[in-house]
């Protein structure tokens, strides 16, 4: 049997488990061992199958990613969200669609903290749409909104995903971060033009609200100090050079419960709660990435992505075509996995070809994230909108798709400037010098 | 058993936070950072991981693609019970391949390079999350009969 033919005969026995509501993570270490030993036997398959989990759970890099996730379960249970909302709010009162923008804003500032589109997704239903609806929002609409301002985090630094991108492609996370800050806040603001845009479409989805006093906007401005606090430990802790990564999200992580306690917001059951909490995501997370290693491992043996590569340049095939294929690709994945299992599966076999092309790793990563954010709110398995469903189950799912579809076409209109000017992604790092 | 886990997770996720925040205020203050924070941070992070691993089986928060409930609603639980099978011997076949791996650093008396901690230490929050996570497969199957 040709190395071709098992590659594919082991990614459709992937794809019918993952189909098959098998575990995502059981089903890519079971189809990465069965290839593995169809190639290179069974003796050498067990034996990295045994250490694979071994290797990965004891890599110090990977640190960083319980310490995130940590600092956004405090954050979410430290009133932060809430704060934040008003202090955005009172930028847009008076503005028609200002609410929804509010949320557009807070969901970009929040998640840079947050790191998970989930949390912030769940933490902003409960605060913005019944403010939204109770000012006469279109129902779909308001939610549409959260579950798109919700994805921004994924791409807005400190992102877990983009950490998980690090590690699989190995980049530079730092990096990766600085050039995530440029387009991250570009597609913050196509989705304000977006908001405007239905605005002006259909000014009776968005009503608008009344102003607010000088006094008012400044004294709700106030309530974003902590996440600035966290922000500057966060983010800019790693580009003054005082922190590396890992050490910068457990500053943050620390600092995040110093001010939720002192503040009154979290006590210390909260604290544990958000451990708990931290503790079963990472070990979910964590056996996907072992499950994705093994599988990567299977599919560099079959030599699948050099070759794909090889195709490309022999077939002498336009970029254009290429990233189009690729785009498809990652939109086809979108509609049934979550994101993190997207970039654990697909990275090892994409990257090749698109380095091939020209484009580097860390303009890959940030083309992928927003990839992801579209799967995030595209049917028939946009994870926040499930989220915002749940919470709002008088909202019917299709009516949320219909009110995040302004949303897609921004994170469209980012993947098209993000091909034609790739500069966009790679400005930041230069003038940082990383 | 589920808490019990993920209790024990969250002490060590806890302990890897505050090890490094020590380690980056002794360094900024005394300029003296802790010996061995690399490794000692490897170890908690696999504690972590491994030990809410059972946690995760036991509370079904494995990530899973759904999109065949609303087709075939009356197949759902079979297919969860041939997941929860086929996760068994994937976890013990993990597990095995692992205690073996474990035993050779008992063999060549492997040890880390600062703190000279012994690599079985590293092995026995993997060995005991992945055991732990078969085991819990297997409950989950007899409860979901039972239902």
């Amino acid at each position: 049997m040709s190395l071709g033919l098992i590659a594919a005969l082991g990614v459709l026995l992937l794809l019918v488990m993952i189909f098959a509501r098998v575990p995502i993570a059981i089903a890519l270490a079971a189809s990465g061992l069965l290839g593995y030993a169809a190639i290179d036997g069974w003796g050498t398959a067990l034996k990295m199958f045994g250490r694979v989990p071994f290797t990965l759970a004891s890599a110090y890099s990977l640190s960083v990613i319980p310490l995130f996730i940590l600092m956004g379960a405090v954050a979410a249970r430290g009133n932060m969200a809430k704060e934040l909302f008003d202090a955005v709010n009172g930028v847009f009162a008076g503005v028609r669609g200002a609410l929804a923008n509010a949320t557009i804003g807070s969901c970009a500032l929040f998640g840079a903290i947050c790191g998970s589109s989930i949390a912030t997704a769940a933490t902003f239903s409960k605060v913005a749409i019944p403010e939204m609806r109770r000012h006469g929002y279109d129902p779909a609409f308001a939610a549409g909104a959260v579950a798109s301002a919700g994805t921004l985090d994924v791409l807005i630094p400190p992102s877990v995903l983009l950490a998980i991108y690090a590690i699989v492609a190995e980049q530079s996370l730092p990096k990766l971060y600085a050039a995530a800050f440029v387009p991250g806040f570009v597609l913050a603001g196509l989705y304000v033009l977006a908001v405007w845009s239905v605005a002006w479409l259909r000014p009776h989805w968005v009503p608008k609200v009344p102003g607010m006093r000088l006094a008012a906007r400044l004294r709700a401005s106030i309530g974003m100090w902590k996440l600035a606090v966290l922000f500057f430990f966060a983010v800019f802790g790693i580009y003054l050079g005082w922190f590396s990564p890992t050490e910068a999200a457990a500053v943050a992580a620390f600092v995040a419960i110093i001010i939720a306690m002192l503040t009154g917001d979290m006590g210390w059951r909260g604290l544990w709660d958000a451990a708990l909490e931290t503790a079963y995501t990472t070990a979910a997370i964590f056996f996907i990435v072992v499950g994705a290693f093994i599988f990567s491992r299977f599919i560099v043996l079959t030599q699948v992505p050099n070759e794909l590569a090889g195709w490309v340049k022999q077939a002498n095939l336009g970029a254009g075509w290429i990233l189009f294929a690729v785009m498809a690709l990652y939109l086809v994945l979108g509609t049934f996995l979550d994101e993190v299992s997207t970039i654990l599966i697909s990275v090892p076999v994409t990257l090749p070809l698109v380095v091939g092309l020209g484009y580097d790793g860390v303009w890959f990563g940030i083309f992928v994230t927003v990839m992801c954010t579209i799967g995030l709110i595209s049917p028939p398995t946009g994870m926040t909108v499930f989220v915002i469903q749940a919470q709002h189950p008088d909202i019917p799912v299709a009516r949320i798709y219909l009110g995040t579809l302004p949303f897609l076409v921004a994170d469209f209109v980012l993947v098209g400037l993000l091909v034609a000017w790739p500069s966009l992604v790679s400005w930041l790092p230069a003038v940082l010098k990383i | 058993m589920a808490s019990a886990c993920g209790a024990a997770a969250g002490v060590f996720l806890l302990a890897m936070m505050l090890l490094t925040v020590a380690d980056v205020a002794l360094r900024a203050a005394t300029n003296q950072p802790i010996r061995g924070t690399f490794e000692i941070i490897e170890l908690l992070l696999a504690c972590t991981f491994f030990l809410a691993l059972p946690a995760v089986f036991l509370r079904e928060e494995n990530l899973v693609v759904d999109v065949i409930d609303p087709i075939a609603p009356r197949w759902v639980p079979r297919l969860r019970r041939l997941a929860e099978l086929l996760a068994v011997p994937v976890l013990g076949a993990m597990a095995w391949e692992g205690w073996k791996a474990a035993a050779e650093t008992l063999v060549f008396n492997d040890v880390t390079s600062d703190l000279a901690i012994h690599r079985l230490l590293y092995w026995i929050p993997v060995l005991f999350g992945l055991i732990g996570a078969a085991a819990a497969a297997v409950a989950m199957t007899f409860r979901n009969n039972a239902e």
